[in-house]
């Protein structure tokens, strides 16, 4: 079951790679923030407890509901152009992730042989870290490196929740509360140079240096 | 304990107040009230714990449930007692400094914000028991202190000040992580309490002193690492600068005794490092002091020197430590923590003193000031306290732990023989050449500043009951350590024989007479107060004359005709010319008639100015060579991150 969510998972990976609309990119956050929240709950069947359910809910208000409505109200609020603007084509950005989970992949598969890993959850999360961070450099608008954060973000709890069930409860609910701060205070900022920058790209920023 | 964590809550609870109160006001009162309960609620049982003198060591107990977190031993009980202690008159004088901004029409919404979670942060640093803990609360409290001196960021040396501070913080951070990460590796422990390593690891243990030496040095500002004192104080808010200089520079001594806890005991040459260096804080510390026009930057060259003077108690202590004597080692280490508690108390008069100066002249500036004897009698009487106090002069705080430490170095001289008789005298001889240009600098800024005629006039002095109420309890805890010092030394050997110095039945600090050292000092108080009934008499029988100065001859004297600061201490500033940097820019008149001249003087920091600055800014030319980070672009970085993180991922792929 984890690993096909993994895969699950994965797939929606390659779907940021080639759709080109922003509201696309929340679609797959929420996608993904559910996915997680069912890995969360898995476990729970067989060893049932209320204060675990406390970690999977927060993750599902957080990830399926409050932050893909933040975006969207921005989306909404600023008018922002709902087509993304890529730097390279769709297909060599499409090629880039494939050849760098494939990577990721067969040194995990190398690597689940000497540590005790469970392979595809934890590579599919590493994917995501790099994924994420793909996102990030290879795309100029702002709203969309939040996205490739919080894709960045997803990643980490993938395999934060693979490698080690003993990460404290605490520890994963202050990392849920950071990325919303992160996203509120990106949003805040948004707001406050949308009226001097237009186009909410990275590239404008530059102007900002002293 | 648990009361201790109770007034910790409600101290939190003043910054909720902030955010559920809307105005200013309001909330400042509600702060400042909460703040003063949960600060008195918690003195209560730090001093309760600290005077029981058998009391078991402390641990932190979540309901019922041993917790190691935090641990109340008698040093971190001590130092805690400070920071309440001194944290209570801030609090009062912070209410009356907040309302003067809000007058101005400032928002001081992050001020008050920022002040309690310093507060709290400071005081769990001192009690915390873990070291991740530790180290968590040591940033917060960095951090806390840095967002409330950019209070006024629009200034530019705002700017540059809380950035030296800032880097400071981070260098300090990251040598105290490297620090605790060797010590967890040789305990095998996260806890203080487990921490010890003995003089046989060899080079793990110099090397951990170093690292000790050079982080909580660089907190507390010994010389070559006082860089960020001078320039960090002043531009911070009164509150804050008053509380950097008592207290979290103070968090940096606490670490240099933890730090003897878990290593001793210490070779020989450690004590020497020690006392050299602190020698030199001491003695340059002053001397800078007394060449600076900036009245905050004046107190801050003095923390300087106080840390100096608590670094050679340290440096005692840490010799008798080497020699296994007991008595050296309580008066030296004695005398430092008794002097941490003065500093921290006189320092934040005198701060408090200047912050009020500065609100109603508007000038922090010396040589603009004068005349304000006239215009706040009691102030200037309580501003004088502190400054006897800091002098090290009887009858007040000052004189006693000077008195242990120098008691420490005829001990020393006494019990180890060799060449140390020799080399005590020449220490003696430098702390009592500190303590004369500390008189120095002191007659100065209280002569020129409270004397004479207003330089720059003042157009409206008004020093409010808080204002007050919070020098008058540092003046009275002044008095108090100064006039009746048997329960602070009481308490003080309690302290050394709980933490450190095990066995120590001699108890070198009680054998002083501390009963004769009392009855001289009211003495000395009772000759003061009929010297005074006599004059009052005298005026009283032949009445009281005031005439102007005497000008040579010349009529038309005005108040910028008078003696200033600089003309007061250039002849001790001439001295120390070469090393001071001390230079004077004027040119001398030729004619009859002269034309319209200028005179200038201006005091390099030594250290500062050939050592520091040179240093940092080849490292930053260095950096700005490196052309390949210099993109501004948010994405590059991005990319630079993946690249070195693929890079750290394949080395850690190949090495498993």
């Amino acid at each position: 079951m984890q690993n096909v969510l993994s895969i699950i998972f994965c797939l929606s990976l390659f779907y940021l790679a080639v759709t080109s609309r922003v509201k696309a990119y929340v679609t797959v956050l929420q996608i993904q923030g559910a996915i997680l929240t069912v890995l969360l709950l898995y476990p729970l069947i067989e060893h049932f407890s209320v204060p675990a359910l406390i970690l999977p809910a927060t993750l599902f208000i957080v990830k399926v509901y409050l932050i893909p409505k933040y975006i969207k109200k921005i989306l909404v609020d600023l008018d922002i152009k709902r087509i993304i603007e890529p730097t390279i084509q769709q297909f060599s950005f499409l090629l880039l992730i494939i050849f760098t989970m494939t990577v990721v992949f067969v040194a995990t598969n190398i690597l689940s042989k000497s540590t005790e890993i469970e392979t595809i959850p934890f590579a599919s999360g590493f994917s995501a870290v790099a994924v994420g961070m793909f996102v990030i450099i290879f795309r100029k608008k702002l709203i969309i490196h939040v996205a490739g954060f919080l894709v960045l973000e997803n990643g980490i709890f993938l395999f934060g929740s693979t490698i080690a069930s003993k990460l404290p409860m605490m520890i994963e609910l202050g990392s849920l509360l950071d990325i919303f701060v992160v996203v509120f205070l990106m949003g805040i900022a948004l707001n406050k140079i949308s009226s001097t920058l237009s186009g909410f790209e990275a590239t404008a920023l530059r102007r900002l240096k002293d | 304990m648990d009361m201790f964590f109770y007034s910790l809550a409600i101290q939190l609870a003043a910054v909720l107040a902030v955010i559920l109160l809307r105005s200013n006001r309001i909330a400042s009162a509600a702060v400042h009230l909460l703040l003063l309960i949960g600060l008195i609620s918690g003195l209560v049982p730090t001093l309760s714990a600290l005077i029981v003198a058998d009391a078991p060591v402390q641990n932190f107990c979540i309901c019922g449930i041993p917790n190691d977190l935090f641990r109340f031993d008698a040093l971190g009980l001590y130092f805690l007692a400070i920071v309440q202690l001194v944290a209570i008159p801030t609090t009062i004088y912070s209410y009356s400094s907040l309302k003067h901004y809000m007058d101005k029409g400032k928002s001081v919404k992050q001020l008050l914000v920022v002040y309690p979670i310093l507060l709290v942060a400071t005081q769990l640093t001192v009690v915390s028991n873990h070291s991740i803990l530790f180290l968590v609360c040591w940033e917060l409290m960095s951090t806390t202190a840095y967002l409330g001196m950019v209070f006024e960021k629009e200034k530019r040396d705002v700017q540059t000040g809380s950035f030296y501070y800032l880097v400071m913080n981070h260098v300090v951070v990251f040598i105290l992580y490297v620090f605790f990460f060797l010590l967890h590796r040789q305990a095998n422990s996260w806890l203080f309490s487990d921490f010890h390593v003995s003089p046989d690891t060899g080079s793990l243990f110099i090397l951990l002193y170093v690292l000790a030496l050079v982080a909580f040095g660089m907190k507390a500002g010994f010389m070559p690492f006082h860089f960020w004192l001078p320039r960090a104080h002043p531009i911070a808010p009164t509150v804050f600068s008053s509380f950097l200089s008592g207290i979290i520079i103070k968090t940096g001594i606490y670490g240099l005794f933890r730090t003897f806890q878990f290593l001793n005991p210490t070779p020989e040459w450690l004590g020497w490092l020690v006392l050299t260096v602190s020698m030199i804080s001491a003695i340059f510390g002053v001397w800078y002091a007394l060449a600076q026009h900036d009245i905050k930057r004046l107190l801050a060259y003095h923390s300087v020197e106080n840390i100096g003077i608590i670094g050679i108690g340290i440096g005692i202590g840490f010799i008798g430590s080497a020699y296994h004597s007991l008595p050296v080692q309580v008066l030296g280490f004695g005398g430092a923590l008794l002097h941490t508690l003065n500093h921290a108390i006189f320092k934040s008069l005198l701060f408090i003193g200047s912050g009020v100066i500065y609100q109603n002249l508007g000038t922090r500036n010396i040589e603009l000031m004068g005349g304000i004897a006239r215009r706040g009698r009691f102030f200037a009487i309580l501003f004088l306290v502190g400054s006897v106090a800091i002098s090290g002069i009887p009858p007040l705080n000052g004189f006693i732990s000077e008195f242990i430490i120098f008691n420490g170095f005829f001990t020393t001289a006494r019990e180890l023989k060799n060449y140390y008789p020799l080399l005590m005298l020449v220490s003696t001889v430098g702390l009592a050449f500190v303590g004369g240009l500390a008189v120095a600098c002191f007659t100065k800024i209280n002569s020129i500043m409270f004397l004479g005629d207003e330089r720059k006039e003042i157009k409206h002095f008004h020093i409010s009951v808080y204002d007050y109420l919070s020098l008058g309890i540092f003046a009275m805890l002044c008095a108090a350590i100064g006039f009746y010092p048997q329960p602070f030394v009481r308490v003080i050997n309690d302290v050394l024989s709980r933490s450190f110095v095990p066995g120590n039945s001699s108890s070198a600090l009680l054998s002083i007479n501390w009963f004769y050292i009392s009855l001289i000092f009211l003495a000395i108080l009772a000759g003061f107060i009929l010297i005074y009934i006599w004059k009052r008499r005298i005026n009283k029988k032949y009445g009281r004359k005031i005439s102007p100065a005497w000008g040579c001859g010349y009529e038309r004297l005005n108040p910028r005709m008078q003696y200033t600061a600089s003309s007061f201490a250039d002849q001790l500033n001439v001295i120390s010319r070469t090393v001071l940097g001390y230079h004077k820019r004027i040119k001398p008149p030729a004619e009859i008639f002269p034309a319209k001249n200028k005179f200038e003087s201006h005091a390099d920091d030594f250290v500062d100015s050939k050592i520091i600055m040179p240093w940092f800014k080849k490292i930053n030319a260095f950096i700005s060579r490196i052309e390949l980070l210099n993109y501004s672009d948010i994405r590059y970085y991005v990319a630079f991150i993946l690249i070195v993180i693929s890079i750290y991922s394949l080395i850690g792929f190949l090495w498993i």
